[in-house]
């Protein structure tokens, strides 16, 4: 039996003295896409950067897919750089230096990084962004921006995609568009995700599971149906 | 002496001055602006010393370091038989020195700008530390980072106390155009003055010209 996506049980503080914030976690996600839902501040976006390695452990451990990238009691922790997933936050997403194409790229070996690479080809069609190579950040819409994003960690071929409110910021119609796409690109590759977001409806569309946040800590983590019966 | 000898002399102190405080500035402002450490706070201050110091005071510490007697003066000469007192490589350590706040102070904020999520983005995506400042703070800091690097030139070509301390006023060797200008002055021969006041007014209305257009507003961009 393959190992699950992901497992992760720590605690995180952030901050000094007053404004000190500190996190419990517990998220079991055996395949697909868990959802990392509840109301703002609740420490749902601190989660996903402490996956990525971006925020330290004060205690606890993180395995994604078998491989143990964080184990404070065992000293153990592997760099963000070598985790190898793919990390797409809320705001300032796209490199605005850069058009779209070379954003896709970014990640890539300097050689892979040329314009007409074919595989950056295929996931700008994969996306929907093809017509839009030569465009830089600034003249996207917000569903746009987060396509390119997708591309670009999806590029890296990563073990776990860690998505932070990627609706956020997009018209109804648009954030229907950009879940089935995000639905195939994971489905195609076998990719599992953590996915951000404080809507009940993205929450039951995208979640295979669904960790209820609050105030600092994960209540429970379990099946859509199961989690959000009793939320509004 | 060939007129122009303090000329070439002051823009090759304050090119190598640059190339010299260029790394070191860099990495400061990148540690001031994103590292958390012990003693952040005295570094800043140490780094801001050379700009609150009166210049012959921060002259007078490099005599002391540098000279022939000096901490590491002494040992420069008897280990590797260099002696820096009085020679154009002190001008150039001189000017790098008080260049160095100016350089940290303007780049930093410039770096503290960029967002962190798009640094966060490059770890993520595998990019080492180095990397990361190469591919993105610094293209997304260049305006700011460009405007401090412009500042630092024009702090290092004008430099006069601090250099006259350590490199000396050497006819033919170490008088850079300040100190030509004191030179001339005190000997009377106002033309000769007023040749480099043009020279170094030039420069410096280019300076605020260019850094006014590179400034943090478009840094900030």
């Amino acid at each position: 039996m393959s190992s699950p996506a992901l497992e992760a049980s720590f605690q995180v503080e952030v901050g000094f003295g007053s404004e000190a914030f500190g996190l419990q976690v517990e998220l079991t996600l055996p395949k697909g896409v868990l959802v990392l839902y509840g109301p703002s501040g609740a420490g749902k976006s601190l989660s996903l950067t402490a996956l990525a390695g971006l925020t330290p452990l004060q205690a606890g451990r993180v395995v994604v897919a078998g491989q143990v990238f964080d184990d404070v009691a065992g000293n153990s922790r592997v760099e963000t750089r070598h985790r190898q997933l793919g990390y797409v936050p809320q705001h300032n997403a796209l490199f605005p230096f850069c058009d779209v194409e070379q954003n896709i790229a970014f990640g890539l070996p300097r050689g892979a990084r040329r314009a007409g690479n074919p595989g950056v080809e295929e996931l700008m069609q994969e996306v929907g962004v093809a017509g839009l190579r030569s465009a830089h950040p600034a003249s996207l819409s917000g569903g746009e921006r987060q396509r390119v994003a997708l591309a670009r960690a999806l590029a890296v071929q990563p073990k776990l995609l860690l998505l932070d409110e990627p609706f956020a910021f997009i018209d109804p119609r648009g954030r229907k568009d950009l879940r089935e796409v995000l639905r195939r690109s994971l489905e195609s590759r076998g990719i599992s995700a953590v996915l951000v977001t404080h809507s009940r409806d993205e929450a039951l569309a995208m979640g295979d599971c669904v960790a209820l946040y609050e105030r600092g800590r994960t209540l429970r983590c379990g099946s859509p149906a199961e989690i959000l019966a009793d939320q509004d | 002496m060939d007129a122009t000898f303090p000329v070439t002399l002051s823009l090759q102190t304050a090119v190598l001055a640059l190339a010299l405080v260029t790394p070191v500035g860099l990495l400061l402002a990148w540690l001031q602006a994103r590292r958390s450490y012990p003693l952040r706070s005295v570094v800043d201050a140490l780094i801001l010393l050379p700009l609150v110091l009166p210049p012959s005071v921060v002259g007078y510490f490099l005599v002391v370091l540098f000279g022939r007697r000096g901490l590491l003066g002494q040992w420069l000469d008897q280990v590797l038989d260099i002696r820096l007192i009085f020679s154009p490589a002190a001008a150039v350590i001189a000017s790098a020195l008080v260049a160095l706040p100016l350089l940290v102070k303007t780049a930093q904020p410039a770096i503290e700008a960029v967002p962190l999520e798009l640094e966060h983005v490059g770890s993520s995506l595998g990019l080492t530390s180095v990397q990361v400042f190469f591919r993105i703070t610094m293209p997304m800091a260049w305006p700011g980072i460009a405007a401090a690097l412009v500042l630092a030139f024009a702090r290092a070509i004008g430099e006069f106390g601090a250099t006259l301390m350590f490199a000396g006023n050497v006819p033919g060797r170490t008088n850079t155009m300040p100190i030509e200008i004191f030179t001339a002055y005190q000997a009377g021969d106002d033309s000769r003055a007023m040749l480099y006041v043009a020279v170094l007014t030039v420069i410096s209305c280019l300076v605020v010209f260019v850094a006014a257009r590179l400034g943090p507003s478009r840094a900030q961009r």
